[in-house]
Formats: structure tokens, C-alpha cells, sequence
């Protein structure tokens, strides 16, 4: 590698991580709106969706600047190879291959999502499940090599990414709505009047009534 | 040949073993489907010409939106 010695690579590596994290945090935040049917009157949840895809290609792009001013920086030896494969740096091996890890689960996530019209939901929702993985993994990356993650400052960072993925966790978990969400107040049809004919109306529906879940109880799954 | 031929119908299609009424379709083509008070979809069944093209971009947008990938656009009639 030629000879790239500015500390500006440095700064950059780390501004560039921070703020990856800070949209990796959110995106896991709107990941879970979505999930959890959150939206519908003020802002539509067509819009958390796509405010969740937008931000995570952003995030991909601050992660991508990430690892690139990481691996030119000649100070310390990563190299190319260690950016997909674990273990492959002599610099901090461990610290390094965590953050590889995570960005390998990330990779992973958002390749799914590209694909995601050609692959079968269930195989996507099964990879987007590593997300989590991928949050957490890359929150360990950061508490353990981040340079900036050792003054007061970095320490509350760290605490703060941590409780907000131990909150949105937990509320993924236990939040979870009945399957469906019900009618969203968005739209021009949810503010007109609902036809007075509920008979006529659910012989439209495609689904029986005996299949339909009740407005009570747990998702079936 | 070459032209973009704007004949014909369509119908949004819901598979409804993926759909898990979100209601993102109803939000995006709420003039194609309308939602239960479940919040499933209930779709409009009579076939809208292709050549609505705002209506076919709703559907395009329903389809991408799903985050269940259960909506489709399915062509009717217009059988050579």
C-alpha cells in the first residue's frame, strides 16, 4: 500500500464510525416501526418503510467510507482481505475480525434486500433476522477498538447504542401487534365513510371469516 | 414491436398466506384496495386498463411496498 500516512484517514475512520453506528441505531429503530405496524395517521407507514430502506443504504455508504479510509490508512496494517474475512488483520486481530463479522452480517442483510423480489420472503425475513446480530456485533467492534469509545463522552455513546438496541429489542419482542394493524387513517378512503354494508363488504374479503384473526390475542404463527 | 402497448387490464393480486396486513398497499393504491377492519386488503376487483397510468404506478408502488412481497399485478382478458 502506498504510503498514506495523514491523520486525516484516521479522523475520517473514526467520524465515519460513529456516525454508522448512530444510523445503524436508527435504522434498527425504524426497522422495528415497521414491524411493529407504527404509523398510519401523522406520517404513513408506507413512509417509515421506505425512510428505513433510504437510511440503511445511507448507513452502508458511512460503513463503506468506514472500512475503505481504515484499510488505505497505511498506520495501521489491516489490508483488503481483512475486510470480509475474520482474523485476516495483524492489527488487533480480534477487535478487527468483530467488526468484519459485522459487516459481513451486514452484507449479508442488505444483498437479501436487494434481491429481495427475487427470493422467497421467508428466506429474507430469516436474513434480516441477523441484523440483530450484525447491531450488536458491531457495538462490540465499536466499545473495544473505538478510539473514541474510551473518554466520558464514548462511554455514554456506547451506553446510550446499547440500551436504545435493548429497548428496541424488547419492544420487537413483547410490541409485537396482532398480525394485522388495522385500518391506517392516512388515507382518503380511511377518512370517507365506510360503506354501511359489513355483509356485502366480507363476502369481498379474500379471507373466510373462520380464518381471520381476531382483534385480541398473539399472531399465529 | 417496440411500441408500449397500453391494451388490456390488470388486477392487483394478494397471496394471502404471505400477507400480514401491514397496510402498506391501502396506503399506497388507495384506489386499488381498501382494507378490512383487520387491516387485510380488499381488492378491487374490476380490472383497471393499463393505460390508467397513475393507477398502474399505485399498483407499482403496492407491489414494491409490500414488506410481504404478497402483491402482484396480474393481467385480465385481452386474450389473442
Amino acid at each position: 500500500m502506498t504510503a498514506l500516512t495523514t491523520p486525516y484517514l484516521w479522523y475520517s475512520t473514526r467520524a465515519t464510525g460513529i456516525v454508522a453506528l448512530l444510523l445503524l441505531t436508527l435504522v434498527v429503530f425504524l426497522g422495528t416501526f415497521v414491524a411493529n405496524r407504527i404509523g398510519g395517521t401523522i406520517v404513513g407507514r408506507f413512509e417509515i418503510n421506505e425512510l428505513h430502506r433510504s437510511l440503511s443504504i445511507v448507513a452502508v455508504i458511512f460503513l463503506a467510507l468506514h472500512i475503505v479510509t481504515t484499510v488505505i490508512d497505511s498506520y495501521v496494517a489491516t489490508g483488503w482481505l481483512s475486510t470480509v474475512v475474520p482474523f485476516a488483520s495483524p492489527y488487533k486481530t480480534t477487535q478487527v475480525a468483530i467488526g468484519t463479522i459485522a459487516f459481513d452480517l451486514i452484507l449479508a442483510v442488505w444483498i437479501s434486500s436487494l434481491l429481495k423480489v427475487r427470493i422467497k420472503n421467508a428466506t429474507w425475513r430469516f436474513i434480516h433476522w441477523f441484523s440483530w446480530i450484525a447491531y450488536i456485533t458491531a457495538l462490540v467492534h465499536a466499545a473495544m477498538i473505538g478510539t473514541d469509545t474510551k473518554g466520558t463522552t464514548g462511554l455514554a455513546f456506547v451506553a446510550f447504542s446499547a440500551g436504545a438496541i435493548v429497548v428496541a429489542g424488547l419492544w420487537r419482542f413483547f410490541g409485537r401487534p396482532t398480525r394485522a394493524g388495522g385500518r391506517t387513517a392516512l388515507s382518503p378512503l380511511a377518512r370517507a365513510a365506510r360503506p354501511a354494508a359489513p355483509s356485502a363488504k366480507s363476502a369481498n374479503s379474500p379471507f373466510p371469516r373462520d380464518q381471520r384473526p381476531t382483534s385480541k390475542g398473539r399472531p399465529r404463527r | 414491436m417496440g411500441v408500449i402497448r397500453r391494451t388490456g387490464s390488470f388486477v392487483l393480486k394478494v397471496n394471502p398466506i404471505l400477507c400480514d396486513g401491514f397496510g402498506h398497499c391501502h396506503e399506497l393504491a388507495p384506489e386499488l384496495v381498501d382494507i378490512d377492519e383487520w387491516g387485510y386488503p380488499i381488492i378491487k376487483k374490476d380490472p383497471t386498463p393499463f393505460g390508467n397510468v397513475r393507477a398502474l404506478q399505485s399498483a407499482r408502488y403496492a407491489v414494491r411496498g409490500c414488506p410481504r412481497q404478497a402483491l402482484s399485478i396480474e393481467r385480465v382478458g385481452d386474450q389473442p
